[in-house]
């Protein structure tokens, strides 16, 4: 099956993506916490998708932690109060 | 692609507080551990709704749904469109195809020797891998990891794979800061031990200025 994958089809492809994926790798690149002052200098993209994983990996025990800290908190208040805090912060937005 | 931040935030407490309502609603007493996971749910739930339709969204909603001790708080949250969604995301050929891939990382070495072994009887002496190949298990070798991490990922390849982590790694942030500053606004109301108050002025965001007016 892969032999019928034509060289050129591929290649085209690649062509047509690697401007793509350049662009989408600096723009994670700016998502990053610590993204370096000067941007010029580009990193390489291994780089870029190994700390894209770390922090997705900390943004989710953050996820975790906020959860178990919400948990306790809701536990102790009765709920309205709970409630009202929240529909609070949804007209503050 | 791009998340307006204002729709996002509306829709997200919307649906967070929607979930947090039904989770208390199904199970009262609740243990800590049980709140949390429903409101990781309910969290999880909000932010797939708030970005709207794409590859990762269903995918965390499949994901979501699949899970047993999820489903009847799901179906508090979502009601009649429960079976629809479920019904729609959950595509179990899919789902299978990802399995499989999975479980059979010893196989796909056999079968690229294999195919080696192929292309050099075809084509004589030498053993030609196709470069397409070459790149294509680089490329799978370096994002193995971020296919796990997004939701959906492991269907996706190169500048899809990128765009989606990207767009999920937006959502996560507003994710993250939407429950921080819900914690925030729980903590001061439990410790002042406000009620909503209607005279109280509604301006922007100051914690400092929401203590004030209690203690009047």
């Amino acid at each position: 099956m892969s032999s019928r994958r034509s060289h050129s089809r591929h290649s085209s492809a690649s062509r047509i993506t690697e401007e793509e994926i350049n662009e989408l790798v600096s723009k994670l690149q700016m998502m990053l916490p610590d993204a370096p002052i000067s941007r010029n200098s580009r990193v390489s993209a291994r780089k870029v998708l190994q700390e894209t994983c770390s922090y997705i990996r900390s943004l989710h025990q953050e996820v975790d932690d906020l959860s178990e800290k919400l948990s306790e908190l809701l536990a102790s208040t009765d709920t309205d109060s709970a409630e009202a805090a929240i529909l609070r912060s949804l007209l503050m937005q | 692609m791009h998340v307006t931040k204002e729709f996002k935030k509306k829709t997200f407490l919307k649906q967070f507080l929607l979930g947090l309502h039904v989770s208390n609603s199904i199970s009262n007493p609740i243990s800590i551990q049980q709140r949390k996971n429903s409101i990781k749910l309910s969290a999880d739930l909000a932010m797939a709704f708030a970005r709207g339709r794409t590859h990762w969204t269903h995918a965390l909603i499949t994901k979501l749904g699949q899970k047993e001790e999820n489903k009847s708080t799901l179906k508090g949250i979502l009601g009649r469109r429960y079976e629809i969604l479920m019904a729609r995301y959950s595509c179990p050929l899919l789902y299978q195809k990802v399995q499989r891939r999975k479980k059979s990382v010893r196989s796909y070495r056999f079968s690229y020797n294999a195919q080696k072994r192929r292309s050099s009887a075809l084509k004589g002496s030498c053993v030609r891998v196709s470069p397409s190949v070459v790149a294509r298990n680089l490329e799978n070798r370096r994002t193995k990891v971020l296919k796990r991490l997004v939701p959906g990922g492991e269907l996706l390849n190169g500048s899809a794979l990128l765009s989606e982590a990207l767009d999920y790694v937006i959502s996560l942030k507003a994710q993250v800061d939407m429950m921080k500053s819900l914690w925030r606004a729980t903590q001061v109301s439990s410790s002042s031990n406000v009620e909503l108050v209607p005279s109280a002025p509604l301006q922007k965001k100051d914690a400092s200025c929401t203590i004030a007016n209690s203690e009047e």
